[in-house]
């Protein structure tokens, strides 16, 4: 065998070592599966907080019922919660302000950045109906003060009162702002920042604990060929490529 | 894909209690569930505590941790190390590289955890200053610096470099001297060292050496000393907020991670059909109806797979009947519904009733007929090995003039009604031959731990583990 040779092959065999991955049969890792302890309580709890987190009180309200299990937050502040939400999500914002304020005022007071998100969300609310003069009246006096506190918010601002620029607005530059994901998007910060004040986490922990899973499969493709879940919604597990 | 339904699905002709393979799969499933609790409620205590400790005696977290100097192992002659084992002078006059005063810990550093940390205080820097903290195996050189061998790593106070082996000191930090704290760490996370001075980090070094290490000082010149801490005494450095932002890192990078649309929401909706939480279900589909394409539409895409509705009103109705402890109507209910799942009285299932029926005479104080009870239905059961157990714990409570603050007052509470429930539940889940032993929630929080446990083992036992219940208790 010339060096060459021998050299080459050296090289598959330190290929072949460093690409080998440790294989893992169905057999062996359904042994593995089967040795977890999971405890149905912990699965109840999971399931709660997400009801909860998620707002949904009476869904949650019912699974204590049935299931024994008990919130992790007072299921009376869930509906209070909701209905801010709510009213963010309807366009009846100023409500959703005072309802805030009913609740905890520290939760505006600490949240410059929330409380100008849902000033600009009124003032998308009064552009959207028409009423042009209480827009630029409310712009002025209660907006454009904290532009002048912040860029962002400045910008923010001519963002939005580029609205009344604009003759079709559904095809302007800033229609976004008009649009049903914007209430959404403003709701879902009142939420958060609703359950930050009752020192609760802001969302729910499945989700996380679904990507973590998707998280750790990755990694452990690195080193390893075993049984994967591909599809979380069936949570079938298909046998590893070889 | 194959065959791969064939761990959870069991197709089951003809009821449980024919005999053959199946069956023996059914009461191990359901003897899991039984044990699992049991298990749970071993040892004294609140349940809270009994829990934790489960969590504890895991095989994890009981990793030896190093707590003083290893006098045995150190290099005897040139150094002094003091009674309690925790701070070390050079007392000789040095003469050359093969006389350092060299102590490892008495243990090497744990690995099942996200970083290791111990600090040393150079109480004087004597004649040279020649002190060194670091890392090294167990075949280290007792007379050398750390750092001058292979597989060994130190940061060394009278030049400020780093070696990592024969000939190799890089430029690292700055020198240190008396007064000085000087910290070393293992990140195993991101496998690195990592070496502080006076409370800052001063920087990474990457580990490229697997197995245990020791944390490990060095002194060498004359009257040099310093004082070990492995955690007995605050850190200077905040090593918490050190995890912490390590922790962070890796959350972020998980967060990264995108997850199909309501997948979340799915999940927990096959979880409610899965044990026929029916009420809560109705009120989740009201709740989402407006915020969630219908059912119907999820169905043409694929999503039709979402749980079980098998039997779902008698699963719920014979659920709420185990949880407010009427054992007979549910024994009835099961006889007029599905007489074969409790047809063989030798079976798990019925076993399970039993003791639950059992369980309710005595909690109500019926201690008389608790007795007759188990004299006619319980007694049977303490031929079967896997059963023994529990038939005590049952019978126990009869021996305690307040049951429910005896050891066996577990079985007094809403848990072990929960316990039978889903086990019938199972039974009646398991009449369709679609069914799945195992809720896809539960499927995959098993992956997940065990992807992580996987890993983890690869890894040669570094980093942490994941708990179902630590996720659940931050907050």
């Amino acid at each position: 065998m010339s060096m060459f040779r021998v050299f080459i092959s050296h090289l598959t065999d330190i290929e072949t070592m460093t690409t080998s991955k440790k294989v893992i049969t169905r057999e062996e890792w359904e042994k593995k599966l089967n040795d977890v302890k999971i405890r149905k309580e912990d699965m109840n709890k999971l399931v709660m907080n997400f009801l909860v987190t998620e707002g949904y009180v009476e869904a949650a309200e019912r699974f204590k019922m049935e299931s024994g299990t008990e919130p992790d937050i007072d299921l009376a502040t869930i509906t209070d919660r909701m209905a801010v939400k709510k009213a963010v999500q309807c366009g009846n914002v100023e409500d959703a302000i005072e309802k805030v304020n009913d609740l905890n005022p520290e939760i505006l007071d600490t949240n410059p950045q929330l409380f100008f998100h849902l000033q600009q969300q009124r003032l998308i609310e009064l552009i959207r109906n028409g009423k042009v003069e209480e827009a630029l009246e409310f712009a002025q006096e209660e907006l454009a003060p904290r532009g002048e506190e912040n860029q962002s918010f400045l910008e923010e601002l001519e963002r939005t009162v580029a609205l009344l620029a604009f003759e079709d607005v559904s095809n302007c530059p800033v229609g976004e702002l008009l649009d049903i994901s914007q209430r959404l998007k403003t709701a879902s910060e009142v939420n958060a920042a609703i359950l930050t004040s009752q020192s609760h986490e802001k969302d729910p922990k499945l989700p996380s604990l679904l990507k973590m899973l998707i998280w750790a499969q990755n990694q452990l493709d690195e080193k390893a060929a075993y049984p994967r879940i591909n599809d979380l919604s069936t949570a079938i597990l298909e046998d590893p490529a070889v | 894909m194959g065959n791969n339904q064939e761990e959870t699905r069991l197709s089951l002709p003809g009821g449980v209690n024919g005999g053959g393979g199946n069956n023996n799969k059914i009461n191990m499933e359901i003897l899991r569930l039984v044990l699992n609790r049991r298990r749970c409620n071993e040892g004294n205590g609140s349940e809270e505590e009994k829990i934790i400790e489960e969590e504890d005696d895991d095989d994890e977290e009981e990793e030896e941790v190093p707590t003083h100097l290893n006098t045995i192992n150190s290099s005897g002659g040139f150094l002094v190390v003091s009674p309690d084992k925790l701070s070390v002078k050079y007392t000789n006059v040095q003469l050359h590289g093969h006389d350092v005063g060299v102590v490892q810990a008495n243990c090497p550093a744990p690995t099942k955890r996200l970083v290791y940390y111990f600090e040393i205080f150079v109480k004087n820097a004597g004649a040279k200053g020649q002190i060194a903290i670091g890392f090294t195996n167990e075949h280290f050189k007792m007379r050398r610096q750390p750092g001058w061998e292979t597989n060994s790593y130190g940061y060394h106070g009278d030049d400020g470099l780093l070696y990592r082996g024969p000939g190799k000191g890089d430029s690292f930090g700055p020198t240190f001297t008396s007064g000085d704290t000087i910290g070393g760490g293992i990140n195993y996370a991101s496998q690195e060292f990592f070496f502080t001075k006076n409370g800052k980090l001063v920087g990474p070094v990457y580990k490229d050496v697997k197995g245990p290490l020791f944390p490990t000082v060095a002194v060498h010149s004359q009257n040099e000393e310093v004082i070990v801490n492995f955690g007995q005494q605050p850190f200077v450095f905040d090593i918490k907020a050190f995890a912490q932002a390590e922790r962070l890192k890796q959350h972020m990078s998980i967060e990264k991670v995108l997850l199909p649309l309501n997948v979340s929401h799915w999940i927990v909706r096959s979880y409610l059909l899965h044990y026929g939480y029916q009420d809560t279900l109705n009120s989740f589909d009201m709740a989402s109806k407006s915020t969630l394409p219908p059912i119907a539409v999820l169905q043409e895409n694929g999503f039709s797979e979402h749980g079980n509705m098998f039997a779902l009103n008698h699963r719920k109705l014979l659920r709420q009947l185990i949880r407010s402890g009427d054992i007979d109507s549910a024994f009835g209910k099961l006889r007029e519904w599905y007489p074969q799942i409790i047809q063989n009285d030798m079976s798990t299932i019925c076993f399970l009733l039993h003791c639950q029926k059992f369980i309710e005479l005595v909690q109500v104080g019926k201690l008389e007929e608790a007795v007759i009870y188990a004299k006619a239905e319980l007694a049977k059961y303490f031929e079967i090995a896997s059963l023994a157990g529990l038939v005590q714990d049952c019978i126990a409570l009869l021996a305690y003039e307040e049951p429910s603050k005896s050891p066996f007052g577990y079985l007094l509470g809403m848990g072990q009604r929960e316990v039978a429930a889903d086990a019938v539940n199972l039974m009646v889940l398991l009449e369709d031959p679609q069914s799945c032993t195992k809720s896809h929630l539960e499927k995959l929080l098993r992956q997940l731990t065990a992807c992580c446990l996987e890993k983890r083992a690869i890894n040669g036992d570094q980093g942490e583990a994941f708990h179902l219940q630590s996720v659940l208790q931050s907050s």
